[in-house]
């Protein structure tokens, strides 16, 4: 499904991520694990296209996306969440998850200035279609509010119903679980489980352990932009390498 | 009591057309209860000036791109009606569609370059093209006239009828005007018009949503300035006549003015705004001559007591209005 083949990033000199590859099989979760500052977003950045790297290369269900632009790897079928909700605030819960569906419509500037019959039709099945992914994500009671009044963890799955409507087969998700109570975290778990179970590879970044451990299939760990670990939650927990990083070493101490 | 408040607050396609039928049939009516006076003269310029209004509402406050070539543009489908016609002798109705073309291609070519810069920046460049455009119009004398301007551009000639006089103009340029600005409020409520909204809020995640953000942002400022390039010809095709004063830069920021003052958002505040300003100009004694000190003064009060604009403000304040005596 994807393929990261040591892939560089670096800013001026900066190396934020080096030499990284790892890849995620259809129909997988996969949890991208590190300290602050170990290149986590970064290397969202890159897979969604919002950067370019340095080095290496990337391939989308065997497709080389390297240098591709965030539009076009979009329309390869990859859609992400943001570490902090991106919503469109001014705009309703279901106008924001319509965009997601938007590529699916096709009427032009004449059929919409004109409010011709087809793009009028047209209009409703987006709207309908938004409807599914909205209960689907359980925001049913809002669609009809304006975005940026709805608390922080529920514009986080605005944010997972406009990325599912655009039909992505790969969902990147960063820190979906940040600062949500446990409860909150136990229902993100079972809908990413959901996700997963419609034929969706789902990659995530969190440093919530329990949340990655009880959901992932397999879990990278990074540290200062480098690979040190990937396996089985259970091989990670008992990783001499990643115990180092998130407590240091003893020579450290 | 349902109905009349929907007329208000309902969105949709269908109440737009409601809307702006029954603002034709009101404006139809007009003649008939007061007569063929001067004020259709006035309403023609209402008319004529809605259109870069609108315009720029659609680029401005619906995509939030500030743009400040509206003037040029109108200068442009001012000045490139009268020399298609009075120098080439094309038919007034050919000329504006030709020159409609030509501000498509032009605004194409700058939406194009200039477009991939932030806002701020677009409005430096669209600013810079505004220059260019007002140099070109007063330095190349042999096609524009220059300083003197051009005079003898004759009025619309459709078959029979020709658009002499203010009542023929006042029944056929207010039918455009409005078919124009239902265009817009139909577009503005479309999956283009939420396009446009989602880029004022963050562009780089439109763009992760697969839809090309430079695409829109040129189609929408190409539709932008032909609207404004429309003004121009009509406004030509009108008064008779076009000088160097015609889409001047300050006509432009007159213009970013009215939208402030009617509501950068809404469409109809974009009608409104440019109803009023026009009417005061024409009717209010010693307005033309303090206009921009009264429009500058008039937009801070509005900007202090309605942040959103004069139209908007209005409604929220009706709202709550009619919310305490509904208590």
């Amino acid at each position: 499904m994807l393929s990261v083949q040591q892939v560089g990033k670096s800013f001026g000199g900066l190396a934020a991520l080096s030499d990284v590859s790892f890849g995620v099989s259809p129909g997988e979760i996969k949890a991208v694990i590190g300290p602050n500052g170990a290149g986590k977003t970064t290397l969202f950045h890159l897979i969604s296209g919002l950067l370019r790297p340095s080095a290496g290369r990337i391939e989308i269900a065997g497709r080389a996306v390297t240098g591709l632009s965030a539009v076009q790897i979009a329309r390869l079928g990859v859609a992400r969440t943001f570490q902090q909700p991106q919503i469109f605030r001014t705009l309703t819960v279901l106008e924001n998850v319509m965009l997601g569906g938007h590529r699916s419509g096709r009427s032009g500037l004449l059929a919409c200035g004109l409010g011709l019959p087809a793009a009028r039709a047209e209009e409703h099945r987006l709207a309908d279609a938004a409807r599914e992914q909205i209960d689907f994500t359980g925001l049913a009671g809002s669609a009809g509010r304006i975005a940026s009044e709805l608390p922080l963890g529920q514009q986080r799955y605005v944010e997972i119903a406009r990325a599912l409507a655009t039909g992505a087969t790969l969902l990147l998700l960063d820190e979906p679980a940040a600062g949500l109570d446990d409860t909150e975290t136990g229902q993100l778990s079972e809908l990413v489980r959901r996700i997963r179970a419609r034929g969706v590879t789902v990659l995530l970044i969190e440093h919530h352990m329990d949340f990655v451990m009880g959901l992932a299939d397999s879990v990278l760990v990074l540290n200062f932009g480098v690979r040190i670990a990937e396996g089985t939650p259970q091989s990670i927990r008992e990783s001499q390498a990643v115990i180092d990083a998130y407590l240091g070493t003893t020579e450290d101490a | 009591m349902n109905v009349a408040s929907a007329l208000f607050t309902g969105t949709g396609q269908s109440w737009n057309s409601v809307r702006v039928l029954l603002l034709a049939a009101a404006l139809l009516a007009l003649p008939q209860v007061f007569g063929q006076g001067y004020y259709l003269n006035t309403l023609n310029f209402v008319a004529v000036l809605a259109l870069p209004a609108i315009g720029l509402s659609l680029l401005s406050g619906m995509c939030g791109q500030l743009a400040i070539s509206h003037g040029a543009f109108f200068a442009i489908g001012a000045y490139g009606s009268a020399i298609l016609n009075v120098r080439l002798a094309l038919d007034p109705l050919l000329a504006t569609v030709l020159t409609q073309a030509i501000v498509a291609v032009v605004s194409a070519a700058i939406g194009w370059v200039v477009l991939r810069l932030r806002s701020h920046y677009l409005a430096i460049a669209t600013l810079s093209f505004s220059i260019i455009v007002e140099v070109l119009i007063k330095e190349w004398p042999r096609l524009t006239g220059g300083q003197q301007g051009m005079t003898g551009i004759p009025p619309y000639q459709l078959g029979p009828l020709q658009l002499g006089s203010d009542a023929a103009v006042y029944y056929v340029y207010w039918p455009v005007t409005l078919l124009m600005f239902w265009f817009a409020l139909n577009l503005a409520q479309s999956r283009i018009g939420r396009v446009l909204r989602a880029i004022r809020e963050g562009e780089p995640v439109v763009d992760s949503l697969g839809i090309s953000v430079a695409r829109h942002k040129a189609m929408i400022y190409i539709v932008s300035s032909v609207f404004a390039g429309l003004g121009g010809s009509l406004y030509a095709h009108f008064v008779g006549f076009v000088t160097p004063a015609t889409g001047s830069i300050m006509f432009a920021i007159d213009i970013i003015m009215v939208l402030a003052l009617g509501g950068f958002d809404r469409l109809w505040g974009a009608l409104v705004g440019i109803a009023l300003i026009t009417l005061l100009n024409e009717y209010a004694l010693g307005f033309a001559d303090y206009k921009r000190i009264i429009l500058g003064a008039g937009l801070v009060s509005v900007m202090l007591v309605f942040p959103r604009g004069l139209l908007p403000g209005l409604f929220d304040l009706g709202r709550r209005h009619l919310r305490g005596t509904a208590k």
